[in-house]
């Protein structure tokens, strides 16, 4: 179920930044369990949290395609000017 | 709207040479922290038409769909839909293009589509259903993952 809220969530944050309170309200599931599964989400790097005036909000990172992009490209670009003509 | 992730390149090859590299030879050159099974043999494929699956093959044969091609047009285009970080129904868009600039290749690489992750349009394709729970450990990963040696021909 976590993994199932988690997507929730993610979901959720994909159409806006929103608040522990604004994503407690749209699931079934307490405030502190939110901020669990936000916790995991920002470990992993998928989501970050910035202040808003008074609210602290949560919003989807793509820092980890970033990251993932760098490094494709860089295996990719040694392996073509290496290989073939 | 979300402003799509922009990756520019350039390649010291021919856009042919390049197109075939990213399709053809998967397997090689994508980062092993960002497969799902984590299987270091695992093949990566391809198919190679409109429609064209893209998936991964572990050593015991179990296939894990990430995408579907939308646009095939060699050298010049490239354009598949991308769920690897998640599941059909949340992909992302990715076009990549190939473009000769003298003996070399520039390649484009607009990695969009962000708007419409979590929307519950898209039908399942396939029983593969790719979890964040066993994708999240390789993101956390992919951060401090080195270069590793690529294999020559």
């Amino acid at each position: 179920l976590g993994n199932e809220y988690r997507r929730e969530i993610v979901a959720l944050l994909s159409t806006r930044p929103c608040s522990v309170n604004e994503i407690a309200r749209d699931l079934p599931i307490s405030r502190p369990a939110v901020s669990r599964h936000l916790k995991v989400l920002s470990q992993a790097g998928l989501v970050i949290d910035e202040q808003s005036g008074t609210r602290r909000v949560y919003r989807l990172d793509r820092k980890h395609f970033e990251r993932f992009w760098k490094e494709a490209t860089a295996r990719f670009r040694l392996f073509a000017e290496n290989t073939g003509a | 709207l979300i402003e799509p992730l922009r990756i520019t390149l350039t390649v010291r090859c021919a856009p042919e040479h390049a197109f075939r590299t990213w399709t053809e030879r998967a397997t090689v050159w994508w980062p092993p922290e960002h497969t799902v099974s984590h299987d270091p043999t695992a093949e990566i494929v391809f198919e190679p038409r409109l429609g064209g699956r893209i998936y991964e093959r572990t050593s015991t044969g179990r296939e894990i769909e990430w995408g579907e091609v939308t646009a095939w047009n060699p050298p010049e285009r490239l354009c598949y839909r991308w769920w690897i970080a998640a599941t059909p129904a949340d992909a992302t868009e990715v076009e990549i293009r190939f473009r000769a600039v003298g003996a070399a290749t520039e390649i484009v690489i607009e990695h969009g589509g962000w708007d419409r992750l979590g929307e519950r349009g898209q039908p399942w394709r396939d029983a593969n259903h790719v979890g964040w729970d066993g994708v999240l450990p390789a993101y956390a990963r992919a951060s401090a993952a080195a270069m590793t040696t690529i294999d020559e021909d």
